[in-house]
């Protein structure tokens, strides 16, 4: 029986991108290796549900995005949306109906939009190409009505102009415009935020906030920041190396942290007026070891403070810590 | 359907073009270009109203091999042609030849460097051979076989669209073999346009791989295709002219290159006959010289980055 109030859901969902080794390694037969990018995750988003997929640059965070988008291919597990295994589908017109139901919101908002292309243009790009209106004057109201939702006053300002003539924020915005025309049911939003002044921020998450409350849109908000994951998600999952460590409800994430990578990124999250002396600044040790060189054991286990034998041996499952959170931790029970 | 939306595009399309235009002209070289080029488009498009019809041997209206005088602008030859007339009929054939020429060049090497580039591997590397063919057979020699070769089969006579066959087969020949340089530059530009964002934006917003290609990629590259364009046609000039010089024009059809000919037979340059060599030659000089000073000032404006380079 399926699950009907997920809209999406990830089972053991792989990305392993093979390393080609040079004509040397292959004649003297070495084996070739892998960078294990997405390394078998379990998450599900219901609908109208935010959730925020948290990890440092290098956990796959990205990669998960551009899977669910279908811009990167699975090399393994099943990305059912609404129950239907999406995985393996692929060219422009079969996955029509589903891009009419997932649109994504990228993270360099110049980069996303093509210079020569009009704002109304960009906007009524998907509603062209996923055959969504019939004539103009449809075309010229989805369009304008999208710009509206994502913030842009009067729509028809904006029509004739081009990226370079908007400022960031304006730019993030049409972007958000842009996935918005073709009202789907699931966004996943990679970093929206993190290339925008902080005055801008709070009024593009409101812009994402207020097209759930609306539309009861889901969100996947991938973000390497944990304050901000816990002020728009409903649910926070925290990645490790192509890992999910720890999955619950952003107040038990923040508040009741059960994996030491969860404890760490919260200690590493600088507060103004904080206890913490000023000018000492609490960090996690190393560097996010290689995809392609995955720990054997527990992959936090290098960087883990409380790290005992067990974890460099045996790969701890994911643990039930308490209703709907999950921690992937051998001292969480 | 795309009449109607269109209509919010020009405001902003004519304000960009504008201040392009604006940077361009006021590029030195580009200056000089366009006035050279302008005086021999307009000579090229009216050559009966300017010097009346082309003169053959039979309504030549001088004297033999006559210096510039007050009657001949720019004496005459052998046969006692007027040398003003037959460069003027000239400019004619040779801007047709080397622009249609440039616009095969352009539309194969485009669609061969972009499909290339955009879709990777067997295809990249089937495509690329077939290029690199091109490429390092010396383009010359190419035009020099099959020129004759096909003379042979279609015949001297008739005509094609206007043109004579022998100055068709030039036409196609310089075509087909200038068009790997833009090719190359094409698949380089289409390589790293493709990996920009707004190519994923494309894809998810369910644009196909055609429609990511024609509305995304190539609109792109227009500066690299019209700034290289323009030298293309300068080689397709140079390349016309020697090939017309070695005899493979059409007499009936005379451009520079087959007035050079002629020249050079008739002992143009042992009797002194300066005029009849240097009118053709220093035209089809200045043309190519506008073409690659228009070129370069287009490369510039387009590129923002060269711009501080003088």
């Amino acid at each position: 029986m399926r699950d009907t109030a997920d809209i999406l859901r990830l089972e053991n969902l792989q990305v392993h991108f093979p390393i080609q080794g040079g004509l040397f390694d292959r004649v003297l037969g070495r084996p070739s290796g892998a960078v294990r990018a997405v390394d078998g995750i379990d998450l599900t988003i219901g609908r109208g549900e935010i959730v925020a997929l948290v990890g440092e640059s290098g956990s796959g965070k990205t990669t998960v995005g551009r899977v669910i988008t279908k811009l990167a291919q699975p090399t393994g597990g099943n990305l059912l949306f609404d129950g239907r295994d999406m995985s393996s589908e692929r060219g422009a017109s079969p996955l029509r109906p589903y891009r009419r139901r997932v649109q994504m919101i990228f993270q360099d908002a110049y980069q996303a939009l093509n210079p020569r292309h009009t704002v109304f243009d960009i906007v009524a790009e998907p509603l062209r190409s996923l055959r969504l209106v019939e004539n103009d004057a449809q075309l010229t109201e989805r369009v304008s009505e999208a710009l509206t939702g994502a913030g842009l006053n009067p729509p028809g300002d904006f029509f004739a102009r081009f990226p370079h003539e908007l400022s960031g924020g304006q730019r993030q915005r049409v972007v958000i415009a842009g996935a918005l025309a073709v009202k789907p049911e699931l966004i996943v939003a990679d970093e929206p935020v993190s290339m925008l002044d902080v005055s801008i921020r709070a009024q593009i998450l409101q812009v994402l906030v207020d097209l759930r409350d609306k539309h009861n849109m889901a969100l996947l908000f991938i973000t390497h920041d944990l304050p901000l994951a816990w002020l728009i998600a409903d649910r926070i999952a925290v990645l490790y190396l192509g890992k999910l460590v720890e999955i619950g409800s952003a107040d038990d994430i923040t508040y009741n942290p059960r994996h030491p990578y969860t404890v760490a990124l919260l200690n590493a999250t600088p507060q103004i007026g904080g206890d913490a002396d000023r000018g000492k600044l609490p960090a996690l040790q190393g560097e996010v070891p290689s995809a392609a060189r995955v720990p054997k054991g527990c992959r936090f286990h290098p960087r883990c403070p409380l790290a005992f034998d067990r974890c460099r041996q045996e790969e701890p499952p994911a643990n039930e810590v308490g209703p709907r959170h999950m921690s992937a931790c051998w001292l969480a029970k | 359907m795309t009449e109607n939306i269109v209509q919010y595009s020009p405001r902003g399309r004519a304000r960009a073009i504008k201040g392009f235009l604006r940077q361009f002209l006021s590029h030195g070289g580009a200056q000089v270009g366009l006035v050279c080029l302008v005086f021999f488009l307009i000579v090229a498009t009216m050559p009966n109203m300017l010097v009346g019809p082309l003169q053959t041997a039979i309504n030549a209206t001088g004297d033999f091999l006559v210096p510039p005088s007050g009657q001949h602008l720019l004496g005459t030859d052998e046969v006692g042609r007027d040398v003003l007339n037959l460069v003027v009929h000239g400019a004619r054939i040779s801007l047709t030849i080397a622009l249609l020429a440039t616009v095969i060049s352009l539309v194969v090497g485009t669609t061969v460097g972009m499909t290339s580039g955009y879709f990777g591997g067997w295809v990249d590397t089937w495509l690329m051979r077939i290029t690199d063919f091109f490429f390092v057979m010396p383009s010359f020699v190419l035009a020099l076989v099959i020129t004759p070769v096909v003379l042979e089969v279609m015949g001297r006579g008739g005509d094609i669209l206007g043109f004579r066959p022998s100055l068709f087969v030039i036409i196609v020949v310089i075509g087909m073999t200038s068009w790997s340089f833009v090719a190359r530059i094409v698949r380089s530009q289409t390589l790293s346009l493709k990996e920009r964002t707004f190519i994923d934006r494309a894809r998810v917003v369910g644009s196909s791989n055609f429609g990511i290609m024609v509305r995304h990629i190539l609109p792109n590259l227009v500066p690299q295709i019209a700034a290289n364009g323009a030298l293309v046609v300068a080689g397709a000039i140079y390349i016309e002219t020697s090939l017309s010089f070695l005899g493979l024009g059409d007499p009936l059809q005379p451009s520079w290159g087959t007035l050079l000919s002629l020249a050079q037979r008739a002992g143009a340059a042992s009797a002194g006959a300066w005029w009849y060599l240097g009118a053709p030659g220093v035209c089809a000089l200045t043309v190519s010289l506008s073409f690659v000073l228009i070129g370069n000032a287009l490369d510039d404006t387009f590129n923002p980055r060269r711009r501080a380079i003088p």
